[in-house]
Parts: C-alpha cells; structure tokens; sequence
C-alpha cells in the first residue's frame, strides 16, 4: 500500500455569507515537497490553509491530511501551522512562547531543550531568548513562530504569508531555513503574495478569486508559457502606456526601469508593433518570468 | 492522563504569566475587592448614626432641655444648633446643616406637668427616606421615654400608665450594622464581577489575538484549553474571598460563625459557575469589548440589585423577583448570610448549595457544547 499523500484537497468549497471565498480547489502536496499557493490579496489563501489545518469546514469538497480528516487528533500531532496573523503571546518571551508550545505538544524537557537550542540557533534568535515577543521585529517574530510551529517536528507543515511585512534578508533566511526541514521529508503548503518566492518552491498554483487558475512546476510552467514578452523600446512612456493599456492583445505590462515590459497573446505580435509604429518603438524580446505568467493568467482569469 | 495534566499545566501557567505581567489585572483581582468592600462598608450605610439635629426650643425651661438632651445623648443624632423658627428648618436641610429639626413648642413643661398630651414636632429631611425612617422610629422611642419620664415625675406609676410598651430588637445582626449585612453581599457581588469579568476577557483575548488559531492547531484539547485558562483564575477568586471575609472580619467585625466547609464550598461552587459564565460569554462574543460589556450587564448588575445585597428579594415585584431566582448570587449570599450570621450547617443551607452547584454544572456544560474548535 502506498503511504498517502501529506496533503489532498479536491473540489474545496467554502462561502462566508455572500462570499464565496473558495470556489472548489484541487491541491495536492508530497512528503518532501513544497508547494507554493500564490495569489493577490483575497484569493482564498487563507481559506484554504485553515480548512487544511482543520480551523474550517468544507462546504464541499475533500480535505485529508496525511490520510485522515484534518481535524482528526492525529493530524494535529503531525501538523505544523504558522498562521498570518500575530498568533503567539506578546507579553511572553521567546523562551516562554516556545516552552508552552513544547508542553502542549508533550515534547519531554530533554528532547526540547535539544530542539529548541537548535532552532534558535538556526533562527538566531539565541540571544534574544528573553525578550517579549511583541518587542520582536517584524522578521525576528516570523522566525520565532516558525520556530514554535517546527518544535514538534511535524509531517505537515502550513505557512500562510509567512513573509508577509518581512525585510528581504530575513526572507531568504526563512526559506533557507525551510530549505532544511524538508530535505527532511517534510510536506511544506506556503502561501505568499510574492512572485519571487513562486520559484523557490516545487510546484505552484495560482489562486485567484477562490479559483486555481494554474498548476505545476515554477520553470516547466515558465518554459511552457507561450506569450511572447517584450520590452518596448523608445517612444514617450505616457503615450506607450495608453495604447497598451487599452490593446487587446496586450495581456499584462508592468514598468521596467523606465521602460514598460508586456505580455502579449500569442498571436498578437503583429498587431502591437503596427499600434506602436508611429511612437517610433520597438519591441524588445524578453524572458517571460513568473510573474509575466501570473500577471498573464490573472488578466485572463 | 500524564498529558492531560501537562497541558492543562502548560494553560495554566502561561495564564499566571499573563496575569503577573498584567498589574491591571492583579489589581482588578486583588485590590477591587478590598476597595468595593470598604466603600460598601462604610458608604453604603443603612445605619443610623450622628444625624445633625437642630432643636426649635420655643417652651426654654429645664424640661424641654431635658429632652433635647434625650435626643442627642445616643450616637443618632447629634446637636447641630438652635433655631430660633421651625420655618427655619428648610433653610437648614437647604444649607445640609441639619437632617433633623426639633421643635419643642411654648407650654411644653406646663402641659407635661399637668398631665395633659403635648405634641412636639420633628421634621426630617427625607432626600435619605431609609434613614428617615430609622429617625423617625427612634423619635418616637424618645417620645414615649420622655412621657414616661414626665409620668413618673408626677409620681405616677409607670406600669400603670403605660401598660404597654413597645421593644424591638434584632437577631443575628444585635446592633443592626449594616455593615454587617453588607459584607456577604459584597463578597457575592465582587466575585460575580470580577470572575466573569477577568475570564470573558482572558478568553476573548486569546480570539482577538489570533492565539486561539494556533492554540486549535496544536494537539490541545478543549477541556484542557477551559481547564487550564481558569484555574489561575480560580486561585485568584479563593485568595479574593478569603481577603475580603478576613478584611470584613477585622473591619467591620464580621462574625465568623459557623461551618467553614459550607463557606468554602458555596465559595468554590459560586466561583465555577460565575468562571464558566464568563467562559461561555467570550466563546460567543470573541472580543474583549463586547464580552466586557456583557460580563457587567449580566454580572454586575444582577448580582448587586437581583441578589438580595442591597435590596430584600421580598420586597421585589414578582416579576424581578422570578429574575432573582436566577441570579447565582442570591444563592450565594443566602450560604454566606446563613453560615456568618446565623450559624447555619449542610441541612440549613442545602438548596442555596444544590442550586449553586446546578448553575455551576450548567455553564460548564453549555460552554463546553458552544465551544467549538474552528474559527468561523
């Protein structure tokens, strides 16, 4: 018999009175593997982690976590959540915060101290092991939660915008730090608003209005994405942004630099070099990122 | 088990360290209780004690400054001053110069002396009707002591005239302090207050914070969750009865008759019920605002005016007085009236018991079901 997947979801459904936060989602995710469920604001991220973590019913729809019901005893013994908000005690230390968490998962002195050293350590959290959790920054309090939701070194490991209000070098240290624990064979859900962070994970999907518009692997998806994507060279930025902003073919532009970089559909090329000849452009080949194609599947969504 | 005790342990101590780096708490929990028995003490007072009296003596002979003498040698009134008028007097009550006003009208001494019935006047500021009235009972003492004063002057027998006369005294409270009354009324209304108070906060505030979503996907059971969150609260509220019944003691001379057990365990059953409200309060509110404000309406209030600490039960309109049976604290207050005051055992006091423990059970319950483990 196979060992189940750490996390299956089919056919998520779940409204809060007229909102229908979540539109019947599909996901799956492997011991080992981490998946990224990226989308604006209000997609339904967080809908989705909490039905996962068994904080929310379906309306409709399976949830399992590692086989079972996620609100089933066990799963919470393997499950690991670090939710989006400020979750932990604010007038607790580092060490009490942790402490509490070794206790309510019945981790022995021993073993927590042990554990606790070596994520504090990798968080580098050691020296401020007193300090208030609400005097944290912003990057030190992430870490501290992620720490407290890595003590009971679970199976399933939840993370909803774990980077969400943190500076740069503190995010690379996040991921890295997850980096770690699923070499393990650790199952990683993580959310993020950020595009960047799409690529570090296994695969992605992308939310948006409570629907999974894509999913599959960063660069295959990237490699795969059959818009072609430019730079428009020269012409006056305000004229150049007023025809693409109103170009059909024009899937999605952002500002590069100076420049505006597009999106456009597949066969549309011909037809935005003829809008943008008498502005005196040109348009410049680039490489499609992972944004172009999320930008791209939003705009077609 | 073993996991049983260590989480409701690890709830528990986390709650003791919110509590000790909170001083608005612990000032809440210890301090109010102190400070509410001491204004209720001393400021609320039914007593009747050194109300101003001024005197309108128109009839000036040894008589009537004999019975003004009468009226203010007790600690009841005391001797604000002579007025020349009884229309005086508004002035005075005006100017909060006198509660009382004497007058002693011209012929007072003459009339006594022939035996014929004098009237003398006392005119009372009634904006206080309760002590009003406690004035004017002790008047009318005064009067019937000075008639028989006058009888006997004359040589008349006493008995003979005055074949009646009226005593009343008091039980359980022998010099009618209500102080004393007071004190039990207090402990039952600061618990009820600041229990449910300080619990429907510490609840709330977990779901305000967002620690509940955490605390719900770790393996920590409900049970433990309640458990563990009240029982600092719970050693908070026995230190609480203890400070104030030993505080009532050695201020207003609270007697401590009777069983200690039953105390205690109309303490412990009053406090579990009045915990498991507040618990059942923020589980539906889920913000400090709300179930703060709930916990006064549906603490506070009752258990001061429904319960039997400032107003009689018996004295309510049915319709209130149906309201009071449902008011823990009324029951309360019956176990600690009946045990301080009156030397009542298990026997006496076995429904106020029974009832508390129902209560108690009750919220326990309805909380427990209402709790569930989800977010929305």
């Amino acid at each position: 018999m196979s060992e189940p997947l750490a996390i299956s979801v089919s056919g998520l459904t779940r409204s809060f009175g007229d909102n229908q936060a979540l539109k019947g989602i599909d996901l799956t995710v492997a011991a080992g593997e981490i998946v990224g469920l990226v989308g604006p604001d209000g997609a339904g991220k967080t809908t989705a982690i909490r039905a996962i973590a068994g904080l929310l019913d379906a309306d409709a729809g399976e949830v399992s976590v590692l086989g079972l019901p996620p609100d089933s005893a066990q799963v919470r013994e393997d499950l690991g959540l670090m939710p989006q908000q400020h979750s932990l005690y604010g007038d607790l230390s580092i060490a009490e915060n942790l402490n509490f968490f070794r206790q309510l998962f019945g981790i022995s002195r021993k073993v927590g101290r042990e554990r606790i050293d070596r994520l504090l350590g990798l968080t580098r959290l050691t020296a401020f092991v007193d300090r208030p959790a609400q005097a944290l920054s912003g990057g030190m309090y992430k870490k501290l939660a992620l720490a407290c939701a890595l003590l009971h070194e679970p199976r399933v490991l939840l993370l909803d915008e774990p980077t969400n209000g943190v500076d740069p070098v503190s995010r690379r240290e996040l991921w890295a730090l997850l980096g770690e624990f699923v070499g393990d064979g650790m199952a990683v859900l993580v959310s993020t608003p950020y595009m960047d962070e799409a690529a570090r994970c296994h695969r992605v999907g992308l939310l948006h209005e409570g629907r999974m518009l894509t999913m599959g692997a960063p660069n295959t998806m990237v490699q795969e994405f059959d818009h072609p994507v430019f730079i428009v060279l020269g012409g006056a930025r305000e004229h150049v942004q007023a025809i693409v902003q109103t170009a059909p073919e024009v899937r999605a532009y952002s500002p590069a630099g100076a420049r505006l970089r597009v999106v456009v559909a597949p066969d549309g090329v011909p037809a935005l070099t003829d809008r943008l000849r008498p502005l005196g452009c040109t348009l410049q080949p680039a490489r499609a990122t992972f944004e172009d194609l999320f930008l791209a599947h939003l705009a077609e969504a | 088990m073993w996991l049983f005790l260590t989480r409701v342990g690890a709830m528990a101590g986390k709650e003791t360290l919110h509590i000790r780096r909170d001083p608005l708490t612990l000032w809440l929990g210890l301090a109010l209780p102190l400070f509410l028995l001491i204004l209720f003490g001393f400021g609320i007072s039914f007593d009747l004690d050194h109300i101003p009296l001024a005197v309108v003596d128109q009839d000036n002979t040894t008589e009537s400054r004999e019975l003004r003498q009468l009226f203010t040698a007790g600690s009841e009134f005391v001797f604000a001053g002579a007025l020349d008028n009884p229309d005086d007097a508004l002035d005075a009550f005006a100017k909060s110069q006198a509660h009382a006003v004497l007058t002693i009208p011209e012929g007072y001494a003459a009339a006594l002396s022939r035996g014929e019935n004098v009237e003398v006047g006392l005119i009372l500021d009634a904006a206080d009707a309760n002590s009003a009235q406690q004035a004017l009972a002790r008047a009318d003492a005064f009067a019937q002591l000075a008639s028989a004063q006058a009888a006997q002057r004359r040589g008349l027998d006493i008995a003979g005239s005055m074949p009646v006369s009226a005593r009343t005294w008091t039980r359980y409270n022998p010099a009618g302090r209500s102080a004393l009354f007071l004190v039990p009324g207090v402990t039952a209304y600061v618990m009820a207050l600041v229990s449910v108070l300080l619990t429907a906060l510490a609840v709330s505030k977990e779901w305000e914070q967002g620690s509940m979503e955490q605390l719900f996907a770790t393996p920590v059971r409900r049970a433990e969750i309640v458990v563990g969150k009240l029982l600092p609260y719970l050693g908070m509220g026995i230190i609480q009865v203890l400070l104030v019944l030993v505080a009532g003691t050695w201020i207003f001379g609270l007697p401590t008759n009777g069983n200690g057990l039953v105390v205690a365990l109309g303490s412990l059953l009053f406090m579990v019920g009045m915990l498991g409200q507040g618990l059942l309060i923020s589980i539906v509110a889920r913000n400090q605002m709300v179930a703060s404000l709930t916990a006064v309406m549906t603490a506070m209030l009752p258990s001061m005016l429904l319960s039997g600490f400032m107003f009689p039960v018996e004295n309510m309109p049915l319709p209130l007085r149906t309201l009071s049976n449902m008011v823990p604290a009324r029951y309360y207050i019956q176990v600690l009236r009946g045990t301080l005051l009156k030397d009542n055992g298990f026997a006496e006091l076995a429904v106020p018991l029974m009832l508390l423990a129902a209560f108690a059970t009750l919220m326990m319950v309805v909380s427990t079901v209402m709790f569930k483990r989800k977010l929305a």
